[in-house]
Formats: structure tokens, sequence, C-alpha cells
């Protein structure tokens, strides 16, 4: 019965301010964003430097050396597609804190993601999907026991992958919604792992909506036994959820702080 | 197929917390596994046993117990070190029952003149507990965290009602460890722990005294509330609640009916200071097994019986 675990999204390099700051090996902007998101709450933080096709390696290494030194070794996701960043990323990673984490494997072209965490004894997300979105349920439990079975053949215990059913945008794929919350509880009830990328819930909705449905949707979710997830822990909305959530689900014991822990 | 042993794993562990200075100090706490469970892991410190004496002369003790003291319970100091040299306690718990507002009312200087004289006397860790009176043990507990600054001495303890003073008197001005004292109250003395936190009490200064019962008298209530504790320490690794507990058991059981009834009233209850001692001892090693990591009792014989139960329990040979 571990306490939720939350994957901090903002070190992307998606964002302008972190895209500057990777370009220019700039650590103040990454540093700043890694420390709000430990005291906010993230147990692992996400750090995306992009597809950095050039100079990945040299890239991955710099941030992870620079964010662990700097805070108290906090364990990482290393999200890039460029496998040898990864590899680069890891060797010079401590787990002092916990195993790193390969963002991300799928059950299509970056399958041997799966083998790359094993060689090197990290953790994935296993993403249940291979070309597009999976039709229905079917499919995605198809490419879960697929990248289950890859993972066991490489040595790899099941609880060291992260099964992500894909959340969908609510606004235009509303439809969908339920199925991905049933798929959590299928892999949920097989023993698994999961997480997913919160906010993909609310992308093209108002900001001022954006924590309101990633909030409730991480409370359902939770309720079909998602694990963890990859979002913004600077979202007071999503973590009061999450907190709460965890106390009902007896996760964590009551406090009348418990919202301030 | 071989049996293969298995291990229950935790997350978490109670954190080590170090009491008195010197050669003497004693270190309490620091299991990863539950209460004496050594074929899962490290069980920490063996638990401490300390001796209970107060600063006035007894009235309400009973009569064969003060004889063992006799000739030492006008000196409180004297008391000390008697209990220290004959007896071998851990620690001494020096318990200021004179200073009670409804009792002998004696006042904060007297009291620290007292905790003085016998800090002074003997070289082991000081456990300070109070009147029950939340105004009164803060003006006192104040006042003797400051008397015996450098002593490292455990406050026993800083309650809902008065954490504020006692916590920034007892450990922010004057490094001493303070326990949190709730009444089996799982929410509570897990709130009181954050508190004490906002409050800027290190953890590594803080002791849970999460209430105490003599065993029939609501006995696993309390049992239930360690279980509950210490599972969500180790389990989830919740840091607010991986305080070392110490339970004060001589306050519990020499008042129920089975210590304190004269053999006049129960001649078919036997010896009345035997059925004490044994109501001392029970509640004592059911608290140790709930996950107790220092225990006060007040009879020598209690002590040594508790001392013989650690070391049989956590002695070679059991893993």
């Amino acid at each position: 019965m571990e306490k939720f675990m939350v994957i901090g999204e903002r070190i992307h390099c998606i964002s302008p301010t972190i895209r500057k700051a990777l370009d220019a090996r700039d650590p103040e902007p990454i540093l700043k964003r890694a420390k709000e998101q430990i005291e906010a709450g993230a147990a692992y933080l996400d750090v995306n430097i992009g597809p950095a096709e050039k100079d990945g390696e040299e890239l991955m290494q710099w941030v992870v050396e620079l964010i662990q030194s700097e805070c108290d070794n906090v364990p990482l996701a290393l999200d890039t597609a460029n496998k040898k960043a990864i590899e680069a990323g890891i060797k010079v990673y401590n787990r002092s804190k916990g195993k790193p984490i390969v963002n991300s494997a799928d059950a299509g072209e970056r399958i041997d993601n799966i083998n790359l965490a094993a060689a090197n004894d990290a953790m994935v997300i296993a993403l249940c999907a291979s070309e597009g979105i999976p039709a229905d349920n079917d499919e995605r439990m198809m490419y879960c026991q697929q990248m289950l079975e890859r993972a066991m053949e490489a040595g790899m215990e099941p609880e060291d992958l992260l099964f992500d059913p894909l959340f969908l945008v609510i606004k235009g794929m509303q439809e969908k919604q339920v199925e991905v919350l049933e798929a959590v509880r299928m892999m949920s009830e097989m023993g698994l792992k999961t997480t997913g990328g919160l906010s993909n819930v609310s992308n093209g909705a108002p900001k001022e909506l954006r924590p309101v449905l990633d909030a409730y949707t991480v409370a359902m979710a939770m309720m079909c036994g998602l694990t963890s997830a990859i979002a913004n822990p600077c979202d007071k909305k999503v973590m009061e959820a999450i907190k709460t959530c965890d106390m009902i689900l007896g996760k964590t014991l009551y406090a009348d702080s418990f919202l301030e822990l | 197929m071989a049996y293969k042993k298995a291990a229950k794993k935790y997350s978490g562990e109670i954190r080590e917390v170090t009491l008195g200075s010197g050669d003497k100090a004693v270190a309490i706490g620091g299991k990863n596994v539950l209460p004496i469970h050594s074929f899962d892991g490290n069980v920490g410190n063996p638990p401490k046993i300390g001796l209970e004496i107060v600063d006035i002369v007894p009235e309400d003790w009973h009569d064969d117990l003060k004889k063992i003291y006799d000739g030492v319970l006008e000196d409180t100091a004297e008391w000390a070190k008697f209990a220290v040299d004959n007896f071998a306690p851990d620690f001494i718990c020096l318990r200021f029952a004179g200073a009670d507002p409804d009792g002998k009312n004696k006042s904060v200087e007297e009291c620290v003149e007292t905790a003085k004289k016998v800090a002074a006397a003997v070289d082991l860790p000081l456990v300070i507990a109070g009147t029950k009176n939340v105004e009164k043990d803060e003006k006192l507990f104040s006042a003797v965290a400051e008397a015996l600054a450098g002593e490292n001495v455990l406050i026993l303890s800083a309650r809902e009602e008065n954490y504020k003073t006692v916590g920034a008197a007892g450990a922010l001005a004057y490094k001493h460890k303070i326990a949190a004292e709730t009444s089996v109250d799982i929410n509570l003395a897990k709130q009181l722990n954050i508190l004490m936190n906002q409050l800027g009490v290190q953890n590594e200064d803080l002791v849970m005294n999460v209430g105490s019962a003599a065993v029939g008298y609501g006995f696993e209530y309390l049992s239930s509330t360690m279980d509950r504790i210490i599972l969500a320490a180790l389990g989830q690794n919740d840091s607010t609640l991986q305080m070392p507990i110490i339970t004060p058991v001589s306050t519990e059981t020499w008042t129920v009916k089975e210590s304190a009834a004269s053999e006049d009233d129960e001649p078919a209850w036997g010896s009345s200071i035997e059925r004490a001692i044994q109501m001392e001892v029970a509640t004592a090693a059911a608290v140790l097994v709930s996950g107790a990591d220092a225990i006060i009792v007040r009879h020598p014989k209690s002590l040594a019986t508790m001392k013989t139960f650690i070391s049989n329990m956590l002695g070679s040979g059991l893993n």
C-alpha cells in the first residue's frame, strides 16, 4: 500500500524557459523548477530533453548530474527518444533514492526500451500503444501483455514496469474516458503498477479548467488503482486530490494538517 | 523444493534518538521491522527500561515498595543514586508529583533545585515527568530545561495544549528531547508531531508517548493504536510517525484494583505486592511487544524481569 507517486512533469523541453536553459547549459531555471516540484510533493522528476539527436548523451549527463547533485539525489525519469542519451544518463545516475525510470517504451517501435531498462536495472514506463491510439481495451491489454512478457524474458521484475494506459484528451475524446479508467482497473487487478500523463486529459481546455479536469480524473483513476502519474505537482488542486485520495484509500494516515505535508 | 525464508521488508524505519550525554547516553529506536521481529530485519536498539522516582515521599506507594528505598526517600538525589547503584536501570524517570497544584504544589524553583541535584548525583539519562497539569508542567518543564541545559534529558511530555512552550524551551532553546504526548489517538499523535515540526523541532529530537493503559483497562485499544502507528511509520514510510515510542507503565498499573486492593479486601488474590508487580510486568511486556522503545516501571523487580525478558527475546539463537 504505497503512497501515490507523482512524477513531476515540469522539466520539459516544450517549455521555452527549459529549452533555452538546456541549450545554454544554464543551471538556474532547471534547478528552480526541480526544487519547486520536490517541495510541492514530487517523488520523481521527469527530465525531457526532447529528441536531442545531436548532443543528447552529453546533455542528459549534464542535466542528470546537475539535478541530482543539487537536489539530494532526487530520482529521475529520463525522457527522450534518443536511446543513447538515456543510457548515458543512467551511467552517471545516483540510485540512492530510487532507480532511474526509462520514459518510455511502447509495444511498437520503442519496445526495445524495455530491454534497455532491463540491461541497466532501471524501471520503465510501458505505454500500452503501438501505432496511434489503441482502438479499445482489448488492444490495450494485448500491448500490456506483450510488454510484460518482453520484460519477464529480459529478467525484469513486474514491479519495475509502470504501465501507461494512455490518458486521452477529454475535449474531443470524451467517449474514451471510461475505457481508459477501466484499463487502469484491469492492470491493477493483475497486480501491475500504472502511470500516465495526467495533463493529457485537459489539453485544449481553458486554463482555469485544467486543474479541475486533472484533479477529478486522477481521483477517479486512483479509485481504479492508478499508482502514479506524470503530473504537475505545483498544481494545488491536483495535489489536494492525490493527498485526499491516498488518505481515503488508507495509504496515508489522517492528521488535520494532511494537506500541508 | 527447498524452503525459502521470506522476510517482510518495510520502506521506513524508526529513527534513533539518543538520550543523556557522555558514556551513559542511551539510544532508542532504530528498527526497520515490527517489534522483536528479528527474523525480518534490524530490530534496532533493544528496548530500554527506566525506573521511576518522585520528588516527594510517595505516600500513595505500596509499603513494601517504599521499604526498598528506606532511608533515601526523603532525598530525591540520594534515591536516584541508590536506584542506579543497586538496580542498574537504563535511565531514571524523575516525576515531579510534588509540583501538582492539587497536591503539595511545590514551586518551580524547588523543583529546579531537585532536578539539578538528581542530575549531579547520577550520570544515567534522565526523563523528566510532570504533573499532568498542563499549565504547571509548561512552567516546570521550561525552568528545568534551562537548568539542565547540556544534559540532553527527555521531557515527558508536551501535549496539544502546551507543546509550543514546552517544545520551544525544551528542544529549541536548551536542546533536550521532547516526548509528544497524546491519549491513544492515532490521528492526534501524527498531528502533534507535525505541529512540533512546524514549530521548528526536528524529528531527531522527538519521541512519542502515544498513551498508556494497564492490561485489562483498554489495553487492546492502546496496542492497536501502536500497531497502526508503527505500520504507518514502516510500511507507508510516514516520516511524521517515525519517532521512537516511550510508554510510562507504572503510572497506570499501580492504581488499578488488581494492584491496589488490600489483602484484607481481597484475601483470595494473594500478596498485594506480588499482584502489583505482576500487573506492572504484564503491562510492560505487552507494551514492549506492541512496539515501545522505552518503558518506565516502578518496582526494581519489574525492571529486572523486563531486562531478562528483553535479553531472552532479543538475545542470540532466536533468529
